[in-house]
């Protein structure tokens, strides 16, 4: 196959899966200029990288060179958007999900658009990173683990409490539960 | 398995089928017969698709899709077979002007290279010039400094690969200074020096395959510059003397053997 032909199947792998791209840069970046600037040299990494892409799973793939290009991008302009919590500790990993209750199960079931979403992007970037890449992009364990880089028992550990800060943040009265999480000021969450 | 001892992560792997089919149907039995199970199951069940109805899923800007996906339009265009075949039936049906164009072009650069371009004798003229007022300004005229034709000749013929006929004294009275090994027209040469009077005179010899050729005279920025070929030997001389001493010099030097 020659470069053409290579940079051709690239550019329709590439456009078909470009919403997931973004989508995924603009969470994880939370602003809008700047997942684009993240997409966009995404994609040029990953046309360099294309010829060694050998018929796995395109998505993955791609949205493993998105990923790694935004820690990139956030670890020369924004380092403390990467400040982690610490998710392995384990004490708060193991510990049973939590039950449903009516009122907590109504709140979240009422919430709004925009409370969900500033929910999300409260989280941190390690647990918003596995909740976007399973509830919106609906992949797999296996390939979150590959995007991300972790273990799937890490993954598991990561969507587990995303899932649960996610419920306390949309109860009512949530904000000083959602405070208690280490989190740099938010920018871009709202709109 | 035994329902009160699963993990947080087990169910949420429950929740999204991720667990082998085995666990995953256990788990589910489980949560037929236990309350508190079911109900973290539906808490995770609420919270996976209030996050899948209502958050926002981003799509790109179009100008960014257009402007990653115009690169590829772009090139794709370009390698297309309809594009390629309209490109070269476009250049066939140019192609007699492209012809009486090229042919022009060529006629044109040929007429201006053969008119313009110096001679080989302007070349090296302007060399050995050069060279003269180099060695002048420098102060480097002599390698070798002996008036003496039977020091300067071993001198110049060591370190050359042909003997310059040297000569002590020219006709009009030029003394020789020395001789020196340059390098013009792209090969070391002899360089003898002589004075006259107060000028400097700059001798410039190295054989050649050229025919023989009388002395000629021409000026360049001042300096007069003569020219002979005789017996392989090109001469060139060098000064800011007049023409006739400077013709006078270079027609005794070249002519008979070394004098």
């Amino acid at each position: 196959m020659n470069d053409d032909e290579t940079r051709q199947r690239f550019e329709g792998l590439a456009l078909q899966h470009l919403d997931a791209a973004y989508n995924l840069a603009r969470w994880l970046t939370r602003n809008e200029h700047d997942a684009q600037d993240v997409v966009q040299e995404a994609w040029l990494r990953a046309m360099r990288y294309f010829s060694g892409f050998r018929g796995e799973q395109f998505r993955p793939w791609w949205l493993t060179i998105v990923r790694h290009t935004c820690y990139g991008w956030l670890k020369t302009n924004r380092p403390f958007d990467l400040v982690a919590p610490g998710d392995e500790d384990g004490s708060a990993t193991e510990s049973a999900a939590p039950a449903s209750d009516e009122p907590h199960e109504i709140a979240v079931r009422n919430a709004d658009r925009a409370q969900i979403n500033n929910a999300i992007a409260a989280l941190p970037i390690d647990y918003r990173e596995v909740l976007v890449l399973r509830e919106l992009e609906d992949l797999s364990y296996k390939d979150i683990a590959r995007i991300a880089d972790v273990p799937i028992g890490t993954v598991m550990s990561r969507l587990s409490r995303a899932r649960s800060l996610l419920r306390q943040a949309l109860q009512p009265g949530a904000r000083p539960a959602l405070r208690a999480v280490p989190m740099p000021p938010q920018r871009g969450a709202k709109r | 398995m035994n329902a009160e001892r699963l993990t947080s992560q087990q169910v949420n792997a429950f929740v999204d089928g991720e667990l082998d089919l085995k666990q995953q149907l256990e788990i589910e039995s489980f949560v037929l017969q236990d309350d508190l199970l079911r109900s973290q199951v539906e808490a995770l069940r609420a919270v996976s698709e209030a996050v899948r109805a209502k958050a926002d899923y981003h799509q790109v800007p179009g100008a960014l899709r257009e402007r990653l996906g115009s690169q590829g339009l772009a090139a794709s265009r370009h390698d297309s077979l309809p594009g390629r075949t309209l490109a070269l039936a476009r250049w066939w049906r140019m192609r007699p002007l492209m012809t009486g164009l090229t042919f022009a072009a060529l006629l044109a650069w040929a007429t201006t290279a053969t008119l313009l371009r110096p001679s080989h004798d302007d070349l090296v003229m302007q060399e050995a010039v050069a060279s003269h007022v180099r060695a002048t300004l420098a102060n480097r005229l002599i390698d070798v400094a002996s008036s003496d034709r039977h020091t300067v000749k071993p001198w110049l013929s060591s370190r050359l690969d042909f003997a310059p006929p040297v000569k002590d004294v020219g006709p009009a009275g030029a003394t020789l200074l020395g001789g020196r090994v340059d390098y013009v027209d792209g090969h070391p040469v002899a360089a003898l020096v002589y004075r006259q009077r107060q000028h400097v005179i700059n001798l410039f010899v190295w054989p050649t395959t050229e025919h023989d050729k009388v002395v000629g005279v021409s000026a360049l920025r001042g300096f007069n510059v003569a020219h002979e070929v005789r017996s392989g030997m090109a001469y060139w001389a060098v000064s800011d003397i007049n023409r006739e001493e400077l013709m006078a010099l270079l027609a005794g030097q070249a002519s008979g053997g070394d004098r």
